[in-house]
């Protein structure tokens, strides 16, 4: 791995990033040369209308898929191009995510969904145990821990979700519209965990359509077309 | 990690209970068939292989050339075996076999025994054949010494420990018993119920031992271990040379010897065997076993892969948590073997329960249970592969979606995936349906051979057998009469055998057309008077025999057409009058019968001829009234009593005797039948599986086509057509298939159908039919349901 020259600080560094859909027909941009840079610990939102890239981008910047064009950089690295296997390491290791259709597996209880990520990343059962019932408790949903996913209320959903996502320490926390399926008062509540977190010292990157959820971070970004149009740095 | 597999695994089989239930029904059937195959395979190629000498073991096969034909025997004559091994010195040992039947007695009771060996001593050191009393090295050393298996040891003593007990032989010759072996295992290619030593047969005058002409005796030779027998057959020219002189053999004649490995002589279809099997059905059967398997697993596949949608979005999920693909095809590959296993569990009683039903639909017992011979571990080790086998595809689909695009809700089966899932589907059918035309083309033959006019009567004919007792053969026309006066018999005859029993062949000698006597060997029938008229055979040219005429029962032959024609005449007529040679009898052709089938519809029609011979009748036969048989029967029974009291009563109906030389065929078409519909079975429920998926997916489509307003008709049609047009696929390719299986199947008989058009109609008809009910009633369902629902779900 070659470690590129960046700022102690920065966490994220993407340069020129071109992505391109292409059916037989149609080619489509994705994302336009776009550019950002995110600093450890930080709290940002990127917003803009549907189709300007927020997706494609938070999938990139979670190496869940790869750019056509251009450079990310993670923690000094270079990984606009690594393996799928390359990736996948990276990512058990550094980044947790929260979707908006919670994405839990419904065959497993709270419990097992919550433990998966560190079955993955090879933790021994005692330590296993320890810390899933450690972030359950911090997500207030213990009393839930045998229950599967259908039996939970979207706002404990997503809560066993965020759990699931921060329970292997991740450096990043990677948020794609996180309240987009719940009513005001638990979008609250899952807004103040994240905040919770970032205020712990873990990095959130957060796609949403919310100007009210928005607000909760340091700093939106405005995409449109695929770039970057607008920065504005909340107080 | 393989708990959490173990879980999910559970779990997602507890969930979709419909398709685990297809799933392991499916797999459970087809390795139950497989299983029972297997089992029967093993068996078969199991033959003679509990011999410690197995590969040692050889037997001696002779090809007696004759002017116009070539005889592939499977026997040797008796000198042929003590001459070998006293010549070559890697001859260990030899042993003869005479088959031989005998009024048997002990305690005053009598059996008619018809499985019975005069054997040398050194058959109990060459084969291993366990003694439970006596010393197998003694044992047949002398003359009228006999050694019993133990089921005839219980027969005629109820009990093994009977060593220096007698019995007596056809009512005079008494034999001491000096063994009591095991019996003889199912998996040898011959058995006896006692053997005799051949010493005996000596002493009895029954056959001359040093006669090189004779081959009437099996010959088995005891090589050295890794002795190649081609290297002592090539020797053996010369050794006949040396032994069998010009004079000594019949003019024309010669001889040439065959060293056959004993691992070759059970599947030996073209010399025989008196226990034969034919690797062509071993084969036959282990294709259909792989067959239905693949079908299993196919089933397997396309409901795994068609569900793919669902387990797309868990795939997901664990990829962006961090599995890796070998961790998620780790885990498929082990939900696939956990089906396999439960599968496995369910076959292993399916199989334990019907092994039974298979023995005997084998015709023999193939095994006791399937635990025995370790069969159960190998069985687990299939199992474990097919889970495996069938699990791999899918798993490598599932692994390999993009994270991205299933993420993104858009996920749908690949059109490539769709395809494959189709391809499946016709290769299920077309498996089906070539089984479907094999079955009904095996039975119409066999209904064929049942129904074909054999060329004499066999209806209501009763045959009573003396197994030539020389008392009843001096009285025969007196006993007939007194036969045909018990109410319910027509009409009596005698004769040495009768169709489909088997008869001797003779060497004789007939005038060709350009006046010489050519040598032939004929299938003899010694008849009496009586014989072809009650047979109702028909006479082509000249007469048939009549007391009228004294030469008759001395000087005159009766032979069939195909004689004729192998003579070279071009019609009956010229054929009578000619002069005929037969063991020792001279004299002239009197009469041509029309061709009758004396052995089985597999066999060409080959030289016969009939003569008068009392001192050689067999067997009786009584034409009878067809209205009360078992009354009838036992009117004769009670007269047998009387005039023969010293012979058990023992009849046989000719067209079921005859009839039981199909018995292989009929086994082999019932399996058939069994296994097509095992065929069709799982693929349908596989169809089933995933046609209800189809629909399912379709749901939303359904309910826009029905705002839009399309009919319940209209949409069953739809659905069905999608399925129906792979079962015509599978139709055209399956029919070419089945003809060409089914045409060399029928290379075996002499006499055959032919493949008919209707056969494959009925066969695509049937599939289609099938198909249609199981697709008809998930479409159906789709059909009628309301639209407002179905949308509304999405």
């Amino acid at each position: 791995m070659n470690k590129t020259e960046v700022s102690e600080s920065t966490m994220i560094k993407i340069t020129d990033l071109e992505k391109f859909y292409r059916t037989e027909e149609v080619e489509t941009i994705a994302l336009n040369k776009l550019s950002i840079e995110i600093k450890t610990g930080e709290f940002v939102a990127i917003m803009g209308p549907s189709g300007c890239g927020k997706s494609t981008l938070l999938n990139i910047l979670g190496m869940l898929d790869d750019p056509d064009e251009g450079s990310y950089v993670f923690n000094g690295i270079e990984v606009a191009h690594f393996t799928e296997r390359k990736r996948a390491d990276l990512r058990k290791h550094n980044i947790g995510f929260v979707f908006q259709s919670f994405n839990l597996i419904d065959e497993l209880t709270v419990f097992e969904n919550v433990e998966l990520p560190l079955i993955y990343t090879g933790v021994p059962s005692s330590e296993r145990v320890k810390r899933v019932e450690e972030v359950l408790d911090k997500m207030q949903i213990m009393h839930r821990r045998n229950h599967y996913p259908q039996q939970l209320s979207g706002g404990q959903q997503q809560r066993v979700a965020i759990a699931r996502a921060v329970v292997n320490k991740p450096k990043l926390i990677l948020a794609d519209e996180p309240t987009g399926n719940l009513d005001s008062s638990n979008g609250n509540d899952v807004m103040e965990l994240l905040t919770d977190l970032n205020e712990q010292g873990t990095t959130i990157i957060m796609v949403t359509h919310s100007e009210h959820d928005a607000r909760y971070s340091h700093r939106i970004i405005r995409l449109l077309d695929g770039q970057s149009v607008m920065e504005n740095i909340m107080i | 990690m393989i708990k959490n597999y173990f879980k999910i695994a559970f779990r997602n089989l507890w969930r979709h209970k419909s398709f685990s239930l297809i799933n392991i029904v499916g797999l459970a059937v087809g390795m139950t068939a497989c299983f029972l195959i297997f089992m029967y395979v093993r068996f078969e190629l199991s033959y003679d292989k509990f011999n410690q000498n197995f590969s040692q073991i050889h037997r001696l096969n002779t090809d007696i050339k004759t002017p116009n034909e070539v005889l592939h025997w499977s026997s040797a004559s008796p000198p042929m075996g003590p001459t070998l091994q006293a010549d070559f010195p890697e001859v260990k040992a030899n042993a003869r076999v005479f088959g031989a039947g005998f009024l048997v007695e002990s305690n005053n009771h009598k059996f008619q025994e018809n499985n019975l060996a005069f054997t040398d001593p050194s058959l109990l050191k060459i084969f291993t054949f366990p003694f439970i009393h006596g010393n197998p090295a003694t044992a047949l050393k002398d003359p009228f010494s006999v050694v019993l298996t133990e089921a005839s040891a219980k027969k005629y003593f109820g009990g093994t420990d009977i060593v220096g007990k007698t019995l007596k032989l056809n009512g005079k010759q008494l034999v001491t018993i000096t063994g009591v072996m095991q019996d003889v295992p199912l998996n040898s290619h011959f058995n006896f119920d006692m053997l005799i030593s051949s010493s005996t047969m000596e002493k009895m005058k029954l056959i001359d031992m040093n006669e090189w002409g004779n081959f009437s005796n099996a010959t088995y030779i005891l090589l050295p271990e890794g002795y190649d027998g081609l290297k002592l057959q090539a020797k053996l020219p010369d050794f006949l040379k040396k032994h069998i002189s010009e004079d000594k053999r019949r003019k024309g004649y010669n001889y040439e010897l065959f060293i056959e490995p004993l691992k070759d002589v059970y599947m030996d279809t073209f010399r025989g065997a008196p226990v034969n099997g034919n690797l062509r059905n071993v084969y036959v059967f282990s294709i259909v076993a792989i067959f239905i398997l693949l079908i299993a697993c196919i089933n397997f596949v396309n409901l795994t892969t068609a569900r793919s949608t669902e387990r797309a979005k868990e795939v997901g999920i664990r990829k962006v948590i961090g599995a890796g693909k070998n961790q998620l095809t780790t885990q498929f590959l082990g939900e696939s073997i956990i089906i396999s296993m439960i599968a496995f569990i369910v076959s292993v009683l399916l199989s334990m329960l019907l092994l039974p039903l298979f023995n005997q639909l084998a015709g023999k017992i193939i095994s006791h249970n399937i635990i025995e011979h370790g069969y159960i571990f190998i069985l687990f080790a299939i199992a474990v592969a097919i889970g495996f086998l069938a699990g791999i595809y899918p798993a490598l689909v599932l692994t390999n979606f993009k994270i991205t695009t299933i993420l993104k809700g858009r996920f749908t089966s690949s059109v490539k995936g769709i395809f494959l899932r189709k391809g499946l589907v016709v290769v299920q059918f077309t498996i089906s349906i070539v089984l479907i035309v094999g079955t009904i083309i095996v039975y119409n033959q066999l209904n064929f051979m049942r129904n074909q006019s054999l060329g004499f009567r066999t209806d209501q004919m009763l045959v009573l057998d003396f197994s030539g007792d020389s008392t009843v053969q001096a009285m025969s026309e007196s006993l007939k009469h007194e036969f045909t006066q018990v109410p319910g018999v027509l009409s009596a005859s005698g004769s040495g055998t009768t169709p489909g029993n088997g008869n001797s062949v003779a060497y004789s000698e007939v005038e060709s057309r350009n006046g010489s006597l050519v040598p032939v060997n004929m299938n003899l029938y010694d008849v009496d008077f009586d014989f072809i008229p009650q047979y109702g055979m028909k006479i082509v040219a000249g007469r048939a025999f009549s007391r009228d005429f004294a030469t008759d029962s001395t000087k005159s032959f009766v032979v069939n057409e195909t004689t004729v024609k192998n003579l070279g005449y071009t019609s009956a007529k010229d054929a009578v009058g000619k002069t005929f040679n037969q063991w020792g009898r001279k004299g002239t052709i009197i009469g041509v019968v029309q061709d009758f089938h004396f052995e089985s519809l597999q066999q060409n029609v080959k030289p016969l001829n009939l003569r008068i011979n009392p001192h050689n009748l067999g067997v009786f036969t009584l034409k009878i009234k067809g209205g009360d048989i078992p009354n009838t029967l036992k009117a004769v029974e009670s007269k047998w009593k009387v005039l023969i009291p010293q012979r058990p009563f023992s009849y046989y109906f000719l067209d079921q005797n005859f009839n039981k030389q199909y018995a292989t065929e009929d086994r082999f078409g019932k399996l058939f039948m069994y296994f097509a519909v095992l065929a069709i079975m799982i693929s349908c429920l596989g169809l089933l599986g995933l046609a209800s998926y189809s629909t399912l997916q379709r749901t939303r489509e359904i309910g826009i086509r029905k705002v839009l307003g399309a009919t319940v008709p209209g949409i069953v049609n739809m659905l069905s057509k999608e399925f129906l047009w792979l079962v015509g696929i599978a139709a055209i390719i399956a029919f070419p298939l089945a003809w060409l299986g089914m045409h060399s199947w029928l290379k075996d008989f002499a006499y055959k159908i032919n493949i008919a058009w209707w056969v494959f109609a009925v066969a695509g008809i049937l599939a289609m039919m099938i198909a249609i009910s199981t697709v008809a009633f998930q479409a159906i369902r789709a059909a009628l349901a309301n639209p407002v629902k179905s949308l509304r779900s999405e």
